[in-house]
């Protein structure tokens, strides 16, 4: 009995991958009254700022006090590029006792944003395994990614290589943003940046329904030497 | 209305309940009271809702499952709309989990959320993978597990159940690794049940045969219990059951019962000393109540109304309705108490608030206001009753009549004492009261309209029955029976010390009620009592003046005190200036100073002004009607003519006459008993006298004690008493100088009036020496009396005496035809003879009566006539020295 149980859970596991991705593509065209979702999601270790950029992006506030967040989610309408759309952003724990549930977080995200402190080189090692992570949840190389080095008001306790930091993203094909969730310098810059790789590669989507992966590939080389 | 909020954002996004939430939006209110709503998942979470800011609020989750908005409500944007969502799931801790939740080990299975209770049905069964999946607390959506599988089912037992729904519910987290270890754990155990019975027997079997003859021993321990306990074992053991039952039924139902008993005792214990303190209520309230402790009540009644007020517990509502009852007692209690008087104001107001305090629901305060009024006027009625009784019964005793007015001036003072007590007591607490009533300080309503008019109202009330009531002890009681009892009976001083009691009862009442401040009116009302009183007290003496000058009279003794320049005066004048000095001072020591805030007695053209005038007029004419009665009241005592000899007698011994006349004013000057002709000759003198000096001396005692000057009165008297004096002059004149004048013409005519002719003339006929004896009789007798004032009577009296002589001269020449020359010398030598005698005493008038008697007569015709009369004149001068002398003197030349 349980061998049956156990062998068409295995079977039904490999088409539910499948279903999953084509469901949540269904799911963002879903409501048609409302602007377009674009829904990001903050990932990077514990500290890094990723709350700070949110609620800057969201409310131009500043927070200093540190509070450890669990999973936050903003959603508000802006203006991109004269088309009124609405962001989700997915604030997200960077701690490690949370990264057991991340993977349910990241299924649900459009693109993301992957943020450390030019401070704390940890946190920029750190960008590594959440990089495989997203990949590996979402199995798409292409996924609208950007590498944003926070903290760059601080510059004189500066411990990540600028150089090294471009290297990364030059290694995984994404661009790199340094920014500032204090002054709010680029905070807006990366959120719709990445909003407009989101669009861009939705509306590739809806025309190249089954499109392979290396046209895909192309397509964000492309970009990125506009970058 | 502003826009309405707007939640953007949530922190975190899913939480079991009570989780903290931070919700982050637009237009979240303006301040933390604009904040009227706040929804989470469709709970309400306004309670814990903290305002931050109008981008910020901090709450708790609810006890909600599920995903849903956030809806915000505010005064200033009404409900709002939210763009993120929460979830709320309920967190299940198993034994091995961390928890900051403290699980209670005997969970009620009610709660809502929480551990689900193990029953067999609800029995999860092990993981079919082997694995653990303790601490994988993150559960996958179940929302989006529905939609992915839109008819499975994640249970193993289920028929649609999806393996890949069960996965994902439980081994989302699991990594590869160890599903793969999983799968070959299913697998092996697919195998293992795939290998069938004989391997399995193979491998167990000395199990398999140990289990072969547990069989076999089982069976025939059967049969043989069937053998021994025939077909049917259940009966014996069901009565053994039953028996067991009851054995253990009789061994613990009374012990059972027994601690039953005891736990309700207990319970019933613990319930008494938990609320020991409302069980003990009604005795304590009791024991606080005799013990007048009603402070100590009223505490405890309020903590127990907060207490048990709204308890449902019978028991405790039995108890209350005992207390309210006997609140209710006390309330009826502590209303009576306020309302019986006499009290004093402390205690009146203590049982006020007291009341208050107890929730009484009338006005108490107002309450106790009327009924400190009604005592008022009841006790004004009772002093009044008791005194009006205590008169009667002493008038009814007639025959201590005497007693009975020594007594009423007493009476009447202790009334007056009472009255004023009781008025200036009562209203000092009164007043009081009143005040802090209407100053609030004992709820009720003082703000009711008519309250402050009602107040005026009985305040003036009162008062008016006060000063009525001492109107009617002081005022009319005084003018009429009293006045004759207080003037009679009691003597001045008694009066005046009667009269000053009352007026200081009066005063100290009037002073205490000034010291209360009270409103004008009412003082206005006492002010009045008293002033009338003062004014009253000014009549008494006055009258007192009257009636004693009117009983002058019989004082008069006729002796006389002083010879003045008015003549000789007995001590009538005295006297009245003695009385009106008493009246005077009496009345400037007694009522003519004014009290505090009183208004001055004697105010010009006022009207206590225009009575003193009045009556002091009264008192000086009734003096003056005494002189008059005393000068000419003679019905017992004829005019009293001795003095004069009358010539009817015959008798011609002229210093027989003189000497009876001088021997009647010599006894008169040292007897009592004057004659009246000398009492009316005093009398004139007293009224001179009065005139000039005494009614002076009054108007000086006037100025002196303070009094306005009765100018009119005094000048009403000198008016007066000239007139007596004119009238007495009159009258004396009248009674003296008729029989004088009358005696003239028939001595005259006596015998020797027809003389012949021939006959040489050679001295006055008699009846010039009886004119002149007469005469000097009168002026002796006027002397002695008036002094300087008698020349006016002799004046008269030469006057008609004169005028007499001048008729008979002119009637002469009728009766003698023709007269003969010595007839003639006759007449003018008696004529100068009279005309000499009288020389002093002649008035012009007189003087020219004897001219023209003299001018009737022809002239002397020779030389020795005219010596002839010279002689004789000589002669009579000569003879007639001491006569003249005497004529012509008065008391103050001898």
């Amino acid at each position: 009995m349980f061998s049956a149980i156990a062998y068409r859970l295995s079977t039904t596991f490999l088409e539910e991958q499948q279903v999953c991705g084509a469901s949540s593509s269904a799911m963002s065209k879903k409501p048609a009254a409302q602007p377009t979702l674009h829904k990001v999601i903050m990932v990077g270790s514990g500290g890094v700022g990723k709350s700070a950029l949110t609620l800057q992006f969201m409310y131009d506030e500043f927070v200093e006090d540190y509070e450890p967040t669990k999973a936050d989610s903003y959603r508000k309408k802006v203006v991109l590029d004269g088309e009124e759309v609405q962001i989700d952003i997915l604030d997200t724990a960077g701690q490690e006792d949370y990264a057991a549930i991340r993977d349910n977080y990241f299924r649900s995200g459009e693109g993301f944003l992957c943020v450390f402190s030019i401070t704390e080189p940890e946190s920029f090692d750190a960008t590594q395994e959440f990089r495989e992570q997203i990949l590996r949840v979402k199995n798409d190389e292409s996924i609208p990614f950007l590498l944003v080095g926070n903290k760059s008001d601080l510059g004189d306790k500066r411990r990540v290589p600028l150089d090294a930091c471009r290297e990364r993203a030059q290694a995984w094909q994404v661009p790199y943003v340094e920014t500032s969730a204090k002054t709010r310098d680029n905070v807006d810059k990366v959120f719709f940046d990445l909003m407009r790789e989101i669009r861009s590669r939705k509306s590739d989507d809806s025309r190249t329904a089954n499109g392979n992966v290396r046209d895909k590939v192309k397509r964000r080389k492309i970009k990125c030497a506009i970058l | 209305m502003g826009p309405p909020p707007v939640v953007t954002g949530i922190s975190p996004k899913e939480g079991p309940p009570g989780t903290r939430v931070t919700i982050r939006g637009e237009f979240l209110g303006i301040s933390a009271t604009d904040l009227i709503g706040l929804k989470i998942c469709g709970c309400d979470c306004l309670l814990s809702a903290e305002w931050k800011s109008k981008n910020k609020i901090v709450a708790r989750s609810g006890p909600c499952k599920g995903r849903g908005d956030i809806i915000v409500t505010t005064k200033s944007g009404g409900e709002g709309t939210s763009t993120v969502q929460f979830r709320g799931y309920h967190e299940s801790v198993g034994p091995m989990k961390e928890s900051a939740v403290w699980v209670e080990e005997a969970a009620p299975p009610s709660v809502p959320w929480g551990r689900r209770p193990m029953s067999p049905t609800a029995y999860t069964p092990p993981d079919p993978l082997g694995l653990s999946t303790e601490g994988d607390d993150c559960k996958f959506p179940e929302e989006e597990l529905h939609e992915l599988f839109p008819d499975g089912s994640g249970k193993l037992s289920d028929e649609n159940f999806q393996p890949g729904w069960y996965l994902l519910e439980h081994h989302s987290n699991t990594s590869y690794e160890d599903l793969k270890a999983g799968m070959i754990f299913l697998q092996r155990k697919v195998e293992g049940q795939k290998e069938g019975q004989l391997s399995f027997l193979k491998a167990n079997t000395g199990a398999v045969m140990d289990q072969l003859d547990r069989l076999v021993l089982l069976k025939n321990m059967y049969e043989e219990d069937h053998r021994k306990n025939g077909r049917e074992p259940l009966p014996s053991l069901q009565s053994a059951i039953e028996e067991s039952i009851s054995l253990a039924d009789s061994l613990f139902s009374e012990i059972l019962s027994r601690k039953e008993n005891a736990d309700n005792t207990r319970e019933a214990l613990s319930l008494l000393t938990r609320h020991k303190f409302l069980f003990q209520l009604p005795s304590s309230i009791d024991k606080n109540i005799k013990k007048k402790e009603y402070d100590l009540v009223v505490n405890d009644y309020t903590r127990a109304k907060n207490l048990f007020g709204n308890t449902d517990v019978k028991l405790f509502q039995k108890i209350l309705a005992e207390i309210d009852k006997k609140i209710e007692e006390l309330k009826e209690n502590l209303y009576n108490r306020m309302k019986t008087m006499p009290i004093n104001v402390q205690e009146q107001t203590k049982y006020i608030r007291l009341l208050i305090s107890l929730n009484w629901e009338g006005d108490a305060a107002w309450t106790a206001i009327l009924s400190r009024k009604d005592y008022l006027m009841a006790l004004m009625n009772k002093v009044k009753d008791h005194f009006k009784q205590k008169e009667e019964q002493e008038s009814n005793e007639k025959g201590r009549r005497r007693a009975r007015e020594c007594d009423w001036g007493a009476w009447r003072a202790a009334w007056c004492g009472a009255a004023c007590g009781a008025l200036a007591a009562e209203l000092h607490a009164l007043w009081p009261l009143a005040r802090r009533y209407f100053a609030g300080d004992l709820a009720g309503e003082p703000a009711a309209p008519q309250r402050h008019a009602d107040l005026k109202e009985m305040i003036i009330a009162a008062v008016e029955s006060f000063s009525e009531q001492m109107r009617a002890c002081l005022l009319v009681g005084g003018a009429g029976s009293g006045a004759g009892g207080a003037a009679g009976g009691a003597g001045a001083d008694v009066l005046r010390a009667r009269l000053v009691a009352n007026l200081r009862h009066l005063r100290d009442a009037y002073d205490s009620l000034l010291k209360l401040d009270l409103p004008s009116q009412p003082l206005s009302i006492v002010e009045k009592v008293i002033f009338d009183y003062r004014v009253h007290g000014m009549t008494v003496f006055l009258q007192r003046a009257h009636k004693r000058v009117k009983s002058l009279a019989e004082k008069e003794t006729w002796k006389i005190e002083e010879f003045s320049d008015y003549g000789a005066i007995t001590n009538l004048p005295h006297l009245l200036e003695t009385y009106m000095n008493e009246a005077l001072s009496s009345i400037h020591k007694c009522v003519l100073n004014s009290g505090r805030r009183e208004n001055p007695l004697l105010n010009e053209g006022s009207e206590p002004s225009a009575a003193l005038q009045r009556h002091t007029q009264q008192i000086l004419l009734a003096y003056v009607t005494v002189l008059r009665e005393l000068a000419l009241h003679h019905e017992d005592q004829d005019f009293n003519n001795t003095s004069l000899s009358v010539a009817l007698d015959q008798r011609l011994d002229e210093s027989c006459a003189g000497g009876a006349g001088g021997g009647a004013a010599g006894g008169a000057g040292g007897g009592g008993a004057r004659s009246w002709q000398q009492r009316l000759l005093i009398a004139g003198a007293n009224a001179h006298y009065t005139r000039r000096l005494t009614l002076n001396n009054i108007l000086e005692a006037f100025h002196t004690y303070g009094l306005p000057k009765p100018t009119q009165a005094i000048q009403t008297t000198k008016d007066a008493l000239s007139t007596l004096e004119s009238s007495i002059a009159e009258t004396y004149l009248e009674h003296k100088g008729d029989p004088l004048v009358g005696t003239i013409e028939p001595s005259m005519y006596m015998g020797r009036h027809q003389t012949d002719a021939e006959a040489l003339v050679d001295d006055a006929r008699p009846y010039v020496y009886e004119i002149i004896n007469n005469l000097i009789a009168v002026h002796a007798e006027v002397d002695s009396v008036c002094g300087a004032a008698s020349t006016r009577y002799v004046r008269d009296i030469c006057e008609t005496v004169c005028e007499e002589l001048a008729r008979l001269a002119a009637c002469a020449p009728r009766h003698a035809a023709a007269h003969a020359a010595p007839a003639a010398f006759q007449a003018r030598l008696e004529y100068t003879l009279l005309r000499i005698a009288v020389a002093e005493h002649l008035t012009r008038k007189a003087e020219n009566y004897l001219m023209e008697a003299l001018a009737g007569l022809p002239p002397l015709e020779n030389e020795e006539d005219k010596k002839r009369m010279d002689n004789i004149i000589q002669g009579f001068k000569k003879r007639m020295e001491l006569q003249l002398a005497s004529l012509n003197c008065n008391m103050e030349t001898v």
